[in-house]
């Protein structure tokens, strides 16, 4: 079955070359079922692939020599181990109902083929991604994600502000790009190579703390950051909410985010090896946990709430990185594809009930009118919250138990965290779906179930939320941790260097029972606020005392058009005005001199103008035999 | 080497004068004067052929060519194009720096050792043929390309053409 | 040689042609005599061709490499050109020959083993630009590209030809061997003239490639000149420029390095940041075409700083990918300034609906421009990093990378433009030749990128 792993990304791309070409020509229906279909196969074959691979070494299926130079090989090629395999089975299985949800959502699309051209085409790159078995390979998927995320944020371009986010979202990935790139030359220099299977073992004969792995882990991690929405550079996502809402849940919530956290955890030598990196790793995921969670609290837009919580929720993953949880970081990856991207598609479900209403304040009372929507929601939130026996609580715990082994302080800021997630998430639920309706008459006349076509997806994914996480019970609970055992072969080398968790059960059980207890206080004050109360934020309200600073999301958009944005624009008009631009404009009227008579400005700028060249020419050669010669 | 310094001092004097001259007609005069210095220079060095060619070709065709073509245009009174005397002293620094900088790049690294000719003969005629045409036949043809596209350039700019574009 | 002198036959032929008025066989006698002249390139791969004429040319494979990118980007220059220059003059004649004979000098330029050599092919080239850059007489762009062309132009030239003499003066001779052979018999008390001399060569060199601080006609000359010109500018010459530069510096001052490897390096970083943060303002797609040019400049710099085995294979990649993706640009805004009268990304508008196959070339050859991978783009900037990095100019990579970044942002803005803007325009009308060019230079763009073994290992 192994032999047939190059069809998994060849069958989306397939499907998108078809519905690329054909988006004008093709049926509606055919463009969806041949999306979906692709999306399919490649799952099937992920799936056997999965039940038959019981290797203990990765395996390597090398399809054609990409580039050769001098001594530097790369190959394009796949590498297929336990980490990989899993990640396949995300991308493919999520991907495959988020095609079959997508092609209830967008029916009433202009652009429905091009829409699922490009959703095969992210498949494609995400699945090379994560197939890749070398840096080069990942980057090249790296790169094309982010290019049919752009894409697909600015799917509705014409609105403006749309477009913007598609940008703004390229722009922050590529400064994260900028760290992954050079992180690998500086791996190709350092090792003469990029193939995982000759790097990892070079690196695991290394010592601990070496200056060259940690920059490379550094610049690793800033790659990672873009890609995944740490801080500093997590502004985009929320943004990216621009798309449409099953872009939302594939790219922004279930597998695109998590590529960071991925390559981490594929490069998990190297961090191991690098303990100042997982330390700033660490530092930044907790920071960008709590923030985003903060933030979150306030929002009104259903999809900004859930995209701050993907922030928020990557942080822990990250938290859970720098703490050498690999698994545990890993398990939360998973489990968290499921019932974020449940979440997603519910409120997509919303959203097209309510006639692309995404604002919670005119929402409320909806669960009567959509009952499966409803049902399957309060599944997943209560799966993010963390409450046993659902998904979020094991991945969740495993991350906190090692944190609270690694640093007490992190612990405690860790679970107020989550102690918000909760909050924030169950204020969600309650203001959409509890209380009175606050839409237009309009709406509520208009307000439907969706299609089966939408609702399987969110059943599905429901019970894949509420069973997804017994795959990692911990030994405290009487489970043996499958997922765990799964991984060793990919992490053998890094457990040898981490400590394994060594905590007795009888604090496992306290940490249990803090982390449920406060996510249980928070949920009811939560429903005292939103629902006994009845209360609805109100404009002004939001832009008082503390939430003002989360409303406006930290002010963290306006610092960074400040101190970034401005002085580049500002650098680049002075290019323009005074270098460009310079001939007669800045040499004579920038000395002070002003052009003497209209008639003869026409030819006064053209020799003025050869005469400045000229004049900065001199100077140059001046300055280059200056520097030839007397300097050096 | 006495004649030398004589001549490179008119060859000087007479470049600025082409410069600072106000009437065109008399800048041209004074280009000439400056290719008849470095006429003599050809000579002093034993370049036979370059001092006929340079007094022939440049001082007695293009030169002349040059100041039939300022008469004809009426040009020979004051009438240099405006020019800002900023534009003249910055046109001055730079070009005075760089001078400076040659000279003192030089300098720096240490004196140059005056390199003798091998072959004192090589400016003359007999012997510029001879490598002409047998070393340097390439590049001596391939020039015939250089006139050829200048040619066809003169003509293509200079002809009437219909369209306008 | 043979290259050379079809080359060279070729232009008078199209003269001749032009004489008898036969308008009509122009383009493909033209097209096809640089077919022949191309598989005549070819035919000399790995000849091990020996310097001809008393040490004058050397076809070698680097040679042979650059003349065939060089002539290929030429008859894709010449395809577009269909009904081009009728619209501008009568003598369509001409503007053939001259760049065919723009042509004829570049092959020198790319072959010479003799200084002279070079000066010469470097004049064919540049006197056939001048009188090329202001065809549209009466276009007041057009006439003052022409002049400042050629008054900067002959002032560089100046520089160039008095390093030459005075690199002649310290080695007594023009030849490259001699020259390489004098520099590696004195590995000390090298004549303090041959240093000046090198650097002036280094300064005429750079004003040829449109580096900065040199770079200052390349956008005013660009946007002025006439756009398919303008295409024959950035891609041929500036091609031809490089390879002039490697060939010299590769073959004769390679053991100086330590000498003037700081200089060009300095050069290098200024070229990307000026090209890149100057382009960014840009409202106008040519003139930030322009810049890009200098901007690529800068990288293709790189492999020349950081001179190695490694340099020629990533310049001649380099140049490969950036001349399709030029040529696709400017076939696209050629098109579309015939049908807009202007060349602002607002122009751009809404051509992802009104013609797909447009929008899509240029997306991908804005896409290479700025580097993504699977693209040919990311293979040259991937090689002329690798041979930065492979002489520990690590920082420097840095630097190149943050400038890179810079520029998707304004290879974006025309992505942005055709994709996420509407504008109600119809459809323009692409000739045949137009689509072929742009197919050809898409398949290139996109085999490179997935495939790039295909000339990695020429060298």
């Amino acid at each position: 079955m192994i032999d047939l792993v190059w069809l998994i990304p060849l069958l989306p791309f397939i499907g998108f070359l078809i519905n690329g070409l054909g988006r004008n020509v093709l049926p509606k229906p055919l463009i969806g079922t041949i999306a979906s279909l692709a999306v399919i196969g490649s799952f099937a074959i992920s799936l056997s692939i999965f039940l038959t691979f019981d290797a203990a070494q990765p395996q390597v299926i090398h399809l054609f020599d990409w580039i050769n130079v001098g001594s530097l090989s790369i190959p394009f090629a796949f590498q297929i181990d336990q980490l990989s395999i899993m990640m396949l089975l995300i991308i493919t299985g999520i991907g495959s109902l988020i095609h079959i949800y997508s092609a209830g959502y967008m029916s009433h699309d202009t652009g429905f083929g091009k829409f699922f051209a490009y959703l095969n085409l992210f498949v494609f790159f995400m699945l090379l991604l994560v197939m890749g078995s070398n840096y080069v390979i990942m980057f090249i998927g790296w790169e094309g994600v982010g290019l049919c995320s752009y894409l697909l944020i600015g799917f509705w371009y014409s609105n403006g502000a749309y477009a913007d986010a598609a940008k703004k979202a390229f722009i922050m990935n590529r400064i994260g790009d900028l760290g992954f790139l050079l992180g690998v030359f500086l791996i190709i220099s350092t090792f003469g190579s990029v193939s995982f299977t000759e790097i990892f073992p070079k690196a695991a004969g290394m010592v601990s703390g070496d200056a060259t792995l940690i920059l490379i882990t550094i610049l690793l991690f800033i790659g990672a950051t873009g890609k995944s929405a740490q801080l500093p550079l997590f502004t985009w996502l929320p943004d990216a909410m621009a798309g449409p809402t099953p872009v939302s849940a594939l790219i922004h919530a279930a597998t695109m985010v998590t590529a960071g956290i991925y390559m981490i955890a594929r490069s998990n030598i190297l961090f191991a090896l690098s303990p100042v990196t997982l330390d700033i790793i660490a530092v930044i995921g907790l920071l960008t946990a709590v923030v985003a969670a903060f933030i979150a609290l306030t929002q009104t837009d259903i999809k900004k709430v859930l995209a701050y919580s993907t922030v928020s929720q990557l942080g822990y993953m990250f938290l859970g990185l720098g703490v050498g949880a690999f698994t545990g970081a890993f398990f939360h990856v998973l489990t968290h594809a499921f019932f974020k991207a449940l979440l997603f598609l519910g409120a997509g479900s919303v959203i097209h009930a309510m006639s692309n209403e995404q604002d919670m304040r005119n929402m409320g009372g909806l669960r009567k009118k959509l009952p499966i929507t409803f049902l399957t929601m309060l599944i997943g939130t209560i799966a993010i919250a963390g409450l046993p026996p659902f998904a979020g609580f094991f991945s969740k715990d495993e991350i906190l138990a090692h944190v609270y082994e690694h640093n007490k302080l992190l612990w405690i800021i860790g679970l107020f965290g989550a102690f918000l997630t909760a909050a924030y998430m169950f204020r969600m639920m309650f203001l959409t779906f509890w209380g009175n309706f606050r839409g237009t008459e309009d709406q509520k006349h208009h307000l439907h179930e969706s299609p089966v076509s939408m609702t399987f997806p969110l059943i599905v994914l429901a019970i894949l939320s509420i069973v997804g996480g017994f795959m990692g019970v911990p030994h405290a609970l009487g489970g043996h941790h499958w997922l765990n055992e799964y991984l060793s072969p990919v992490l053998a080398a890094t457990n040898n260097i981490l400590p394994a968790l060594s905590l007795d059960h009888a604090t496992e059980y306290m940490l249990m029972g803090i982390s449920v207890g406060g996510v249980i206080i928070s949920i009811i004050i939560a429903y005292v606020k939103y629902v006994s109360k009845g209360y609805v934020p109100k404009e002004e309200e939001l832009q008082s005392g503390i939430s003002k600073l989360s409303y406006n999301k930290l002010y963290l958009d306006e610092l960074y058009t400040a101190i970034i944005q401005k002085p580049l624009d500002a650098l680049s008009a002075f290019f323009f005005k005074v270098v460009d631009k310079s001939g007669i404009d800045g040499l004579v009227n920038g000395l002070g001199k002003v052009s003497i008579e209209a008639s003869k400005t026409l030819r006064l700028l053209q020799t003025g103008n050869v005469g400045f060249y000229i004049f900065a020419m001199v100077i140059g050669i001046v300055a280059v035999l200056v520097y030839s010669f007397i300097i050096i | 080497m006495s004649l030398f310094y004589v001549v490179a001092f008119l060859s000087i004097i007479f470049a600025l004068l082409v410069i600072f001259t106000k009437n065109p007609v008399h800048s041209v005069l004074y280009l000439i004067a400056t290719f008849f210095t470095f006429t003599i220079h050809y000579i002093i060095l034993n370049a036979q052929f370059l001092a006929v060619v340079n007094f022939i070709v440049y001082m007695g065709a293009i030169m002349v060519l040059f100041l039939f073509v300022l008469m004809l245009m009426n040009l020979n009174t004051d009438t240099e194009p405006m020019k800002s005397t900023l534009l003249k002293v910055v046109g001055a620094i730079a070009g005075g720096c760089l001078l400076v900088t040659l000279v003192g790049s030089m300098k720096t690294l240490s004196s140059a050792s005056t390199t003798a000719m091998d072959n004192t003969g090589i400016g003359l005629v007999e012997n510029l043929g001879k490598v002409l045409f047998s070393d340097f036949l390439l590049p001596f043809e391939l020039s015939s390309i250089l006139l050829l596209a200048a040619m066809v350039g003169a003509v293509l700019l200079a002809k009437k053409d219909n369209k306008t574009a | 040689m043979s290259t050379l002198i079809v080359i060279s036959i070729l232009a008078i032929v199209v003269l001749y042609l032009g004489l008898f008025k036969a308008k009509q066989a122009l383009l493909p006698i033209s097209v096809l005599g640089l077919v022949a002249a191309l598989a005549l390139a070819i035919m000399e791969w790995n000849s091990n061709a020996a310097p001809i004429f008393s040490g004058m040319m050397h076809f070698d494979n680097f040679a042979v490499a650059f003349s065939s990118i060089c002539i290929i980007t030429t008859i894709l220059v010449f395809l577009l050109s269909k009904n081009y220059f009728e619209k501008i003059s009568d003598n369509v004649a001409e503007y053939y020959t001259l760049i065919l004979f723009a042509l004829s000098g570049i092959i020198v330029m790319v072959s010479y083993h003799n200084l002279s050599m070079l000066f010469v092919g470097l004049e064919i080239m540049s006197v056939s630009l001048y009188i090329l850059a202001g065809i549209k007489r009466k276009d007041f762009a057009s006439n003052e590209a022409a002049l400042k062309y050629f008054l900067m132009g002959a002032f560089s030239t100046g520089f160039l030809l008095f390093g030459i003499a005075l690199i002649y003066g310290a080695s007594k001779s023009f030849d490259l061997a001699v020259i390489a052979q004098y520099v590696i018999d004195r590995p000390t008390g090298i004549d303090p003239i041959f240093y000046v001399g090198l650097v002036l060569m280094i300064v005429g060199l750079c004003f040829k490639v449109g580096a900065a601080p040199f770079h200052f006609w390349t956008p005013d000359v660009y946007e002025g000149a006439p756009t398919l010109i303008t295409a024959f500018m950035s891609t041929v010459v500036k091609i031809a420029g490089f390879a002039a530069f490697l060939r010299l510096f590769s073959i004769c001052f390679a053991p100086l390095q330590d000498f003037w490897m700081p200089t060009l390096l300095v050069i290098t970083i200024l070229t990307l940041f000026v090209g890149n943060i100057t382009a960014l303002y840009q409202t106008n797609f040519k003139r930030m075409l322009a810049f890009s040019s200098i901007s690529h400049a800068g990288y293709m710099l790189f492999a020349i700083v950081a001179l190695g085995a490694a340099s020629t294979n990533a310049i001649f990649i380099y140049a490969a990918a950036y001349a399709v993706s030029s040529i696709t640009a400017f076939a696209v805004l050629m098109l579309v300034k015939a049908k807009t009268g202007s060349e602002n990304f607002e122009d751009f508008n809404g051509l992802a609906k009104s013609n797909p196959f447009l929008a899509f070339a240029l997306t991908v050859a804005m896409l290479s421009f700025a580097g993504i991978p699977l693209t040919a783009g990311f293979i040259g900037k991937f090689f002329v990093f690798n041979a930065a990095l492979a002489q520990y100019h690590t920082w420097l990579v840095a630097i190149a990378v943050v400038n890179a970044i810079i520029g998707v942002f304004y290879y974006f803005k025309v992505i942005v433009a055709m994709y996420f803007k509407d504008n109600q325009t119809k459809q323009i009308a692409t000739p045949a030749y137009f689509n072929f060019v742009l197919g050809v230079s898409l398949i290139i763009t996109l085999v490179l990128g997935i495939y790039p073994s295909f000339i990695t290992n020429l060298f």
